[in-house]
């Protein structure tokens, strides 16, 4: 087992940077959507060979069992050469939830069969009343005999026609004196009659998200996680990686460098104006670099992150917006055309890019929850 | 960066602030405005005890031989009290003149010890009174012309003035007694002046010629700009504080404003900005200690002031709405903190121009590759 940590840091990137440029698939790089599990099945498997699919668990567990430094590597350099996140909310939510709050039993079940694809996770979250309000929500799971009654609605719910199973919130004491409590964190399988998916049409013409129906589902008792009613405060421990991770800057970094070669190829710079906002933009995309890495420091020295990282993420993904209307802009007449447009002889999908920008600004709790977490835990503003 | 060079920071950012505050902290500066000399000698005395002048220069010079980033560090707090002793000139423009081309000069360890301070003149206004190409001549020992936006000119006890010679570029020395020049004042938003000189048949010092007077006055005006960024960062730190203090103390509707979530949110905006301008501008300083190509200095020069003069233009100006009324009395400090940024953002370029220049140095760069 190689103790990734012991290397330098240089050494990483070089070692996880080869790998990246060598094995992974042309064609799937800088994909603006995210892929279904058939479409990268390939690529999964190299990467399950190699034992990279879980780059932050333990080793104990078949992961790569990563410091924060290294990790931070790691997704650099995947996000440097367009790696798909694949299907990872099983590597990325579950997992770590089950091996913090898990029985041995549930840890030797269902973490392997992570690592291998063999179940494929989506995450039932979000409902129709339960969005930035996430505590509101309202689908009921009753134990009848050795089983969970589940009963209720799902949204957002990414590729649940693409997943085994899901990995729900779910309210368990009605009467809970306040809305966090009385949530229970609950497994279920994908495949049984109760279970009714329905993707949902996007913007940009794809079905990436899902609703998902529970009339009468069943999940066995016995996949419950961690201790009835305190499914809120589990789920919430796990977003604190995650936070630094949604505010990084290379979506940012990648849009820049679209727009520069499609804004050079079409002319562009040619408008004074045109510069003057691109020099804005470029600027704004450098100094959040400089923030980031200010707070990637402190991940390094081993300090836990607070809740201002936050800023990071309402930059960036702001930024990021930006950027994709400029492309717009510097599109002039195609601005409304689908598909790829041709500058020299390499097509930029403008529009793709513009849509895939705007529910940054939305998901991972949106720019407006940010703020106000912003305003009172950081500022200190009343009420 | 090393942690122990951080230390060394932090310690140097504790001194400088302690010394600010048991000055008299922005209510000194807000006695000194329009005065004669501009700041206060006895201050510039203890700065300079403090090591404060000598930050950039090497040790064997008399210096701490600290670097930009340490610059920065002090730039910063005397822009949160709004200090009027020349330090971001002196720093950036006099030392950073004598530091590269004559660091043996007399003079460097007078203002090293806060024993004098000098003024660099290099711009000229052109008819339309727009900056314009300097003609300024020196021959003979005599400079003639003129040169304006001169910081630092009222207590100034001489100049540096870059000057056109037979042969190229030329620095020299003018002491402000001197024969044939004349100082006019122009006073600026903050109650500080810049001066117009000029010189006719002036007596002057030649201190250095050629090439190297170019890229010296270059990399020095480079320094400056980006410590006058750092300058703006402290500025807008201490502007947004005293506003959140505001708005969490100043009640209408039975609650604190503060409480109203669009302020909020705004406070929230300009909380972002300003980390981001601290974190872009203290990167680009300490990327310049490390960076000997001109152009990529002037980039970093460019990219540090651009962030913070849009950054302290917002923070000052929304800091004015969100004190309502009393914010635009001149009881309040805050509209200290928006003068001061005026001034600041107009000199040495404001954040359209850095912009601009920025791109045109990432153009060439791009071509040269």
């Amino acid at each position: 087992m190689t103790d990734w940590n012991a290397m330098t840091d240089a050494e990483f990137r070089k070692e996880v940077r080869q790998f990246f440029e060598a094995e992974y698939p042309e064609e799937l790089r800088h994909l603006s959507h995210r892929p279904k599990f058939a479409e990268i099945e390939h690529w999964h498997r190299k990467l399950h060979a190699k034992g990279w699919v879980a780059p932050a668990w333990p080793a104990e567990y078949g992961g790569m069992g990563l410091n924060a430094a290294k990790l931070l590597i790691f997704y650099e350099e995947q996000q440097r050469w367009g790696v798909t996140r694949g299907r990872d909310m099983g590597v990325q939510m579950v997992g770590p939830l089950i091996m913090k709050f898990g029985t041995q039993k549930q840890k030797d079940y269902w973490l392997s069969r992570i690592l291998s694809c063999e179940d494929i996770w989506c995450q039932g979250y979000s409902e129709p009343g339960a969005g930035s309000d996430l505590a509101n929500l309202r689908t009921r799971a009753e134990i009848d005999g050795d089983d969970f009654v589940i009963n209720g609605q799902k949204i957002w719910t990414t590729l649940a026609h693409d997943a085994t199973h899901i990995f729900m919130l779910v309210r368990t004491d009605p009467n809970a004196p306040k809305k966090q409590q009385g949530i229970s964190f609950l497994l279920a399988p994908m495949d049984q009659p109760g279970i009714d998916v329905r993707p949902i049409m996007t913007l940009a013409g794809e079905t990436e998200f899902c609703e998902v129906f529970f009339d009468n589902a069943r999940t066995p008792r016995e996949n419950l996680v961690g201790e009835m009613n305190k499914g809120w405060t589990m789920a919430k421990a796990l977003l604190s990686f995650e936070r630094i991770f949604i505010g990084s800057p290379n979506l940012a970094q990648n849009a820049l460098g679209q727009l520069e070669s499609f804004a050079r190829g079409r002319g562009a710079f040619d408008d004074p104006v045109f510069r003057d906002r691109f020099a804005q933009a470029a600027l704004d995309v450098e100094d959040h670099a400089a923030l980031y890495t200010r707070f990637a420091d402190q991940l390094k020295r081993g300090e836990t992150l607070g809740s201002d990282v936050s800023m990071l993420k309402i930059w960036v993904t702001e930024c990021f917006q930006r950027l994709t209307e400029l492309m717009i802009e510097a599109a002039g007449p195609d601005g409304g055309a689908l598909g790829p447009l041709q500058v020299g002889n390499v097509g930029v999908d403008v529009l793709a890019s513009f849509y895939k920008a705007r529910p940054s600004t939305i998901y991972g709790g949106s720019n407006e929850i940010q703020r106000n977490i912003l305003s009172k835990a950081v500022l200190g503003l009343p009420g | 960066m090393h942690p122990s060079d951080q230390e060394d920071l932090r310690l140097l950012r504790e001194s400088v602030r302690t010394l600010f505050d048991r000055a008299g902290g922005v209510g000194r500066g807000r006695n000194l405005r329009g005065d004669s000399v501009g700041w206060d000698p006895k201050m510039v005395r203890e700065l300079a005890e403090a090591g404060v002048f000598g930050v950039t220069v090497p040790e064997e010079h008399g210096g701490l031989g600290m670097g930009l980033a340490a610059g920065g560090v002090i730039a910063e707090e005397v822009g949160r009290v709004l200090a009027p002793e020349p330090v971001v000139t002196t720093v950036g423009l006099s030392l950073g003149l004598l530091r590269r081309l004559c660091p043996d000069h007399a003079k460097l360890a007078q203002i090293v010890g806060g024993e004098t301070v000098l003024a660099v003149a290099w711009l000229e206004r052109g008819p339309s009174g727009a900056p314009a190409e300097p003609t300024c001549r020196f021959a003979d020992g005599k400079l003639t012309g003129s040169k304006a936006w001169v910081a630092g000119a009222t207590g100034a006890e001489g100049f540096l003035v870059a000057a056109v010679g037979d042969d190229g570029p030329v620095l020299t020395l003018v002491e402000a007694t001197a024969e044939g020049l004349s100082v006019d004042r122009r006073t600026q938003a903050d109650g500080s002046a810049m001066g117009e000189l000029s010189f006719s048949g002036t007596p002057a010092q030649e201190l250095a010629r050629g090439a190297a007077v170019k890229d010296a006055l270059a990399d020095a005006i480079n320094d400056a700009t980006a410590l006058a960024a750092a300058e703006l960062v402290g500025l807008s730190e201490r502007a947004l504080e005293i506003t959140l203090d505001y708005i969490k103390t100043r009640e209408q509707f039975d609650k604190p404003i503060g409480a109203f979530q669009v302020l909020q949110h705004r406070a929230v905006d300009l909380h972002i900005m300003r980390e981001i301008a601290q974190a872009g501008v203290r990167e680009a300083l300490a990327l310049m200690d490390g960076e000997t190509d001109t152009r990529a200095r002037a980039m970093l020069a460019s990219r540090a002031k651009a962030r913070a003069v849009t950054t302290a233009k917002r923070i000052t100006r929304d800091a004015i709405q969100m004190h309502g009324a009393v914010g635009y009395t001149d009881e309040y400090d805050i509209g200290l903190y928006l003068n001061r940024a005026l001034v600041l953002s107009a000199w040495l370029g404001d954040d359209a121009h850095h912009r601009r220049i920025w791109f045109e140095a990432r153009e060439e760069e791009g071509a040269a590759q």
